[in-house]
């Protein structure tokens, strides 16, 4: 029972630290996932192009972000550009943008080479007699991929898309690191000045939780609406 | 042993050659096919049979050699490929119906998009075709809703719809169930009788005696035997045919 009182002493009285890491959170969240879909997309069509270096290129990194830390990049990002000259600007009216604009980038690179692969993948289960019944047609081949292809492949791409969007926030949590006042960053900040390590974790679990679960739920929905009319 | 054919060819094949790797699949094939007539292409599995049609519109590139449709080589780099696969009809062992569209959509989608055809027009012609084989009802049903025979009826019509003037069969009914084949088969029979003009990988042997005027023997990516159809299987000469007709009559 002291356990709740305690947590809801800490909802009461930090609730404006809790709700500042989860605006931080979800910024950091949605734009790493869409800067991570777009430019994801870019990658698996250079992927899955017919041209040999950009297949190279894009192949390469891919294994290369998926083979090593979000640590090591975030930090490298963060820390080892700006000692080879880049940095990121300072924008006057936005609060720690370079810090920010680090953040996001790390993570919206290393979330485009799993992107990438999940619309490959997504794209290579799609049955290959479907491309030639379109060719011997007459389709062009962007033709049959936009008409045929990609309505088939959405189906296999968005569930996997669903838990990349949810690791995206979980990860999040690593931007803390480099001084993003993130969820995971006001957790520590609240810990530091209460000592309740326990209680406050298990808050920052279950926010944590929450958005997940809402992001889950919210793919599924699309999902459903996706599979009229398929097996 | 390559039949004379006093018919000017809609299609044309000279000494084509497909490899895979270092796997010759097609060793110089040379056939000429005219206009109205209705050729099965037979032989044992892997003998280059279904490589040696898809070559015809190209979804396999043939190594060398040439193919002559409507006077035009069409291994030519130059010459525009998505135009002559518009006259050309292709049917799948595996149907493959476009499984995000109902069989309407299946159906107008290349002559509303490729041809600019009226939606109105391209469905009217649709719903007459459908009827001619039997589907007239299942218009709005998608592929996985279908039988096999049934799909692969209205991967005729899909074919037809572009209005080509040769239809390739890619063993139409290999992948279906026993009881559903005749019905595949007899829609093919009446396409025959309407004059289109035919080219079926097959392992019907009936279908290629009975319904087809020329049957052609394609074993190890050579054509052993190209005769009327009557000729060749009553009179079989290379060992190798022989040897195939004992094993599958």
């Amino acid at each position: 029972m002291e356990f709740f009182k305690d947590i809801f002493t800490l909802l009461t009285r930090y609730n404006s630290f809790f709700v500042q890491g989860i605006g931080n959170t979800l910024i950091i969240a949605f734009f790493s996932v869409i800067l991570g879909i777009v430019s994801g997309t870019l990658m698996a069509t250079m992927r899955l192009s017919s041209v040999k270096p950009l297949r190279y290129l894009a192949t390469a990194y891919i294994e290369f972000v998926r083979g090593t830390p979000l640590m090591v990049q975030l930090m490298f990002i963060f820390y080892g550009l700006p000692m080879t000259g880049i940095t990121f600007p300072d924008v006057p009216f936005i609060p720690n943008f370079a810090r920010f604009a680090a953040g996001i980038v790390a993570m919206s690179m290393n979330s485009c080479a799993y992107v990438a692969e999940i619309i490959r993948s997504g794209i290579q289960a799609v049955d290959p007699g479907q491309t030639e019944a379109a060719r011997s047609l007459g389709f062009r081949k962007s033709q049959a991929m936009t008409m045929v292809v990609l309505p088939q492949a959405i189906k296999n791409i968005l569930p996997a898309l669903g838990n990349e969007f949810v690791t995206v926030i979980k990860e999040s949590s690593i931007v803390s690191v480099i001084g993003i006042a993130d969820l995971m960053f006001r957790t520590n900040d609240v810990i530091a000045v209460t000592y309740r390590s326990l209680q406050c974790l298990a808050i920052a679990a279950v926010i944590y939780f929450i958005m997940t679960f809402i992001g889950g739920r919210f793919i599924a929905l699309l999902e459903r609406r996706l599979s009229v009319g398929s097996k | 042993m390559e039949a004379s054919n006093p018919n000017p060819g809609l299609l044309e094949v000279r000494n084509l050659t497909k490899d895979f790797g270092k796997i010759q699949v097609l060793k110089g094939i040379t056939a000429s096919f005219a206009k109205n007539e209705v050729v099965s292409i037979i032989g044992p599995s892997g003998g280059g049979k279904s490589t040696f049609l898809r070559c015809l519109n190209l979804l396999e590139m043939p190594t060398s050699g040439e193919i002559i449709f409507d006077g035009v080589n069409i291994c030519d780099k130059k010459t525009d490929i998505n135009l002559h696969r518009q006259k050309i009809g292709m049917v799948f062992q595996q149907f493959n119906l476009f499984n995000n569209m109902n069989v309407m959509k299946n159906l107008i989608a290349a002559p509303v998009k490729i041809k600019g055809m009226e939606k109105e027009e391209a469905k009217e012609r649709a719903m007459k075709l459908l009827g001619k084989v039997g589907l007239a009802d299942r218009a709005d049903a998608y592929p996985h809703q279908l039988s096999g025979g049934q799909e692969q009826r209205v991967a005729i019509v899909r074919a037809l719809m572009m209005e080509p003037e040769v239809m390739l069969f890619d063993e139409p009914t290999s992948a279906l169930d026993p009881e559903m084949i005749g019905e595949v088969l007899d829609v093919m029979k009446s396409l025959a009788e309407d004059g289109m003009t035919m080219i079926v990988v097959t392992h019907e042997m009936r279908f290629a005696r009975e319904v087809s005027g020329r049957t052609i023997f394609l074993c190890d990516g050579v054509i052993e035997e190209d005769k009327p159809s009557h000729a060749l299987f009553d009179h079989p000469e290379s060992p190798k045919l022989v040897s195939f007709l004992s094993k599958v009559l």
